[in-house]
């Protein structure tokens, strides 16, 4: 199973739209969930609007939520979106074995063997989780948590039963020009990294559409981490503890 | 988490369900779970009264359904059948509500009390020993039948008729080895950098040591919890906290063992603690000084330093 979670607090400004974007993910197989995160009631309602619509274009699912709630709504959002993506696939084949084409229209007594079966599947299919964090200016005193948030989440997705990485993007990149930016590639565990987030240089733009089809490549080229290493410059070398 | 399952029922509400059509009178809420409300009813006909959670979401309601029922199974295979906890679970059904959405529901027995907070601000502390061993006692009946509870709070801990315990909101049940599926931070093993989210015995012992810091330290555990950044947070400062307490001092040793996951299971946990209990019944507990004495005391022998050292130092 493959998600992407874009936590972010406002509006995309540069290129492709965020929303065609995550279409794309979808389209190819990968959920796209949405975090917004709002302190001061500083989102537009604009932004609001288009968190929801990339989330619904992505199969997945949005919240807004505050700084301090950030790590528990990661998780719930994770959880919901595997749990309903093995619940669609159990729902197909719904319909050719019981002739109910949800579980709803199942009796009570006809459910508890169908989620068993999405627990189980929920608890033992692979996982891998891609964050991509929106690092414009106004994200910047909300890292700290967002930061906290992912090392959270890896702690859940490491104590599941089936195999979890997590890998973690910012956008936008710190050179000009750059859309999105690999911190953290595929891992499993990330107890030994020592700082997520070393030295980022905020920049204005926010090209969320961009960074969404950035890590849809990185998805369907399964060996990036390990080609692009030296372009990675200083970055990696900070994970080595 | 939260929940999309806003509105309420008001009293007087009757609940019918859809496929069995047994029907329930609301009396009052009774509280609130990750994946729904509780209300206190009344079976039609019958005047019995139950519990009745009801939810938004099919699959999260009945997953704890089947956690219930297969609790209840093996419970039942241990006792040779026919035990009392296979009526745990009455009914499962969907109600229709004003919102023209369909809404699950489960149908359990009623468990009268107060939550374990209430239960001692009303009856007094010296109950906590005898109610935490019961609570142990429970645990461990879990455990052996192969679950973790997972979400244990003081929240969801209700004590009945003399300091008897029961478990309720099975919404975290997790069977062991697998991730523990809600949890609440503060009690969380993985919050405090103290293991991992993976379900077994020792997981809701630690949740255990941090409900008892919870009853006697609520202010202090949670400025420290406030107070410490994500990578400080250790079962070292919550076995600080617990050691410099008066009301936990005497089984600090205790909370240790379950704060480092040093029991081996909650029954070895339970007879440590009864030994603690014991000790503490039979030992008369004498009062401790008053702070403003030991201060007092401090300050005179100061005062008593200070003057051998002058007649010390002017003698001739």
């Amino acid at each position: 199973m493959k998600q992407i979670l874009l936590v972010t607090d406002g509006c995309s400004n540069v290129g492709v739209s965020p929303v065609v974007a995550a279409a794309q993910a979808h389209a190819v197989g990968i959920t796209v969930n949405v975090v917004g995160v709002v302190d001061q009631g500083d989102i537009a309602e604009f932004g609001t609007a288009e968190i929801e619509e990339i989330a619904r274009a992505g199969g997945g699912l949005s919240r807004l939520t505050q700084t301090r709630q950030l790590s528990q709504t990661v998780q719930m959002l994770t959880r919901k979106t595997v749990v309903q993506t093995i619940q669609h696939a159990v729902q197909r084949e719904l319909k050719h074995v019981l002739g109910a084409s949800t579980i709803e229209e199942l009796p009570p007594e006809k459910r508890g063997e169908v989620v068993r079966v999405i627990d189980d599947l929920s608890e033992t299919s692979r996982l891998r989780v891609a964050l991509l964090i929106d690092a414009s200016a106004s994200m910047k005193p909300k890292l700290h948590a967002v930061e906290e948030a992912i090392r959270d989440l890896a702690l859940s997705l490491q104590s599941r039963q089936g195999g979890s990485e997590i890998a973690v993007f910012h956008f936008p990149g710190s050179a000009y020009g750059e859309d999105c930016k690999l911190d953290l590639d595929w891992t499993d565990n990330i107890s030994g990294v020592h700082s997520l987030f070393p030295r980022l240089q905020m920049r204005g733009t926010t090209p969320t559409g961009p960074a969404i089809l950035h890590v849809i490549d990185f998805y369907q080229k399964g060996d990036y981490g390990n080609r692009k290493n030296d372009e990675t410059d200083g970055m990696m070398s900070d994970y080595v503890v | 988490m939260t929940t999309s399952f806003e509105w309420t029922l008001p009293r007087g509400t009757i609940i019918r369900g859809k496929w069995k059509q047994g029907s329930y009178r609301v009396d009052r809420l009774l509280g609130e779970g990750a994946n729904g409300k509780v209300f206190l009813v009344e079976r039609e006909r019958e005047r019995m009264l139950y519990a009745l959670k009801i939810g938004s979401d099919t699959v999260d309601l009945q997953s704890e359904v089947n956690v219930l029922q297969s609790i209840a199974r093996q419970k039942q295979k241990r006792s040779g059948g026919g035990s009392r906890t296979g009526a745990f679970l009455v009914d499962v059904d969907d109600f229709r509500g004003s919102d023209g959405k369909e809404h699950p529901f489960y149908v359990m027995r009623y468990i009268k009390g107060l939550t374990l907070g209430d239960y001692l601000v009303r009856n007094g502390k010296e109950w906590f020993p005898v109610v935490g061993f019961n609570l142990l006692g429970k645990l461990a009946e879990l455990h052996e039948a192969g679950w973790t509870f997972g979400d244990l709070k003081v929240e969801n801990v209700l004590v009945g008729d003399y300091g008897r315990p029961e478990l309720v909101d099975y919404g975290g049940a997790t069977a062991f080895g697998k991730g523990v599926r809600q949890f609440t931070e503060i009690y969380d093993r993985g919050y405090w950098n103290a293991g991992t989210r993976t379900a077994d015995a020792s997981y809701d012992l630690f949740s255990f040591a941090v409900l008892c810091l919870q009853l006697h330290e609520s202010r202090r555990l949670a400025q420290l919890s406030a107070g410490l950044l994500p990578q400080t947070r250790t079962p070292d400062e919550l076995a600080k906290l617990a050691a410099t307490s008066a009301a936990l001092k005497p089984f600090s040793g205790w909370l240790r063992k379950a704060l480092y996951g040093e029991f081996a299971n909650a029954r070895e946990a339970a007879a440590a603690w009864q030994q603690w209990m014991h000790r503490a019944g039979t030992v008369p507990a004498s009062a401790p000084a008053p702070r403003w004495m030991k201060g007092l005391f401090a300050v005179s022998a100061a005062v008593l330093a200070t003057t051998i050292y002058w007649l010390l130092r002017s003698a001739p």
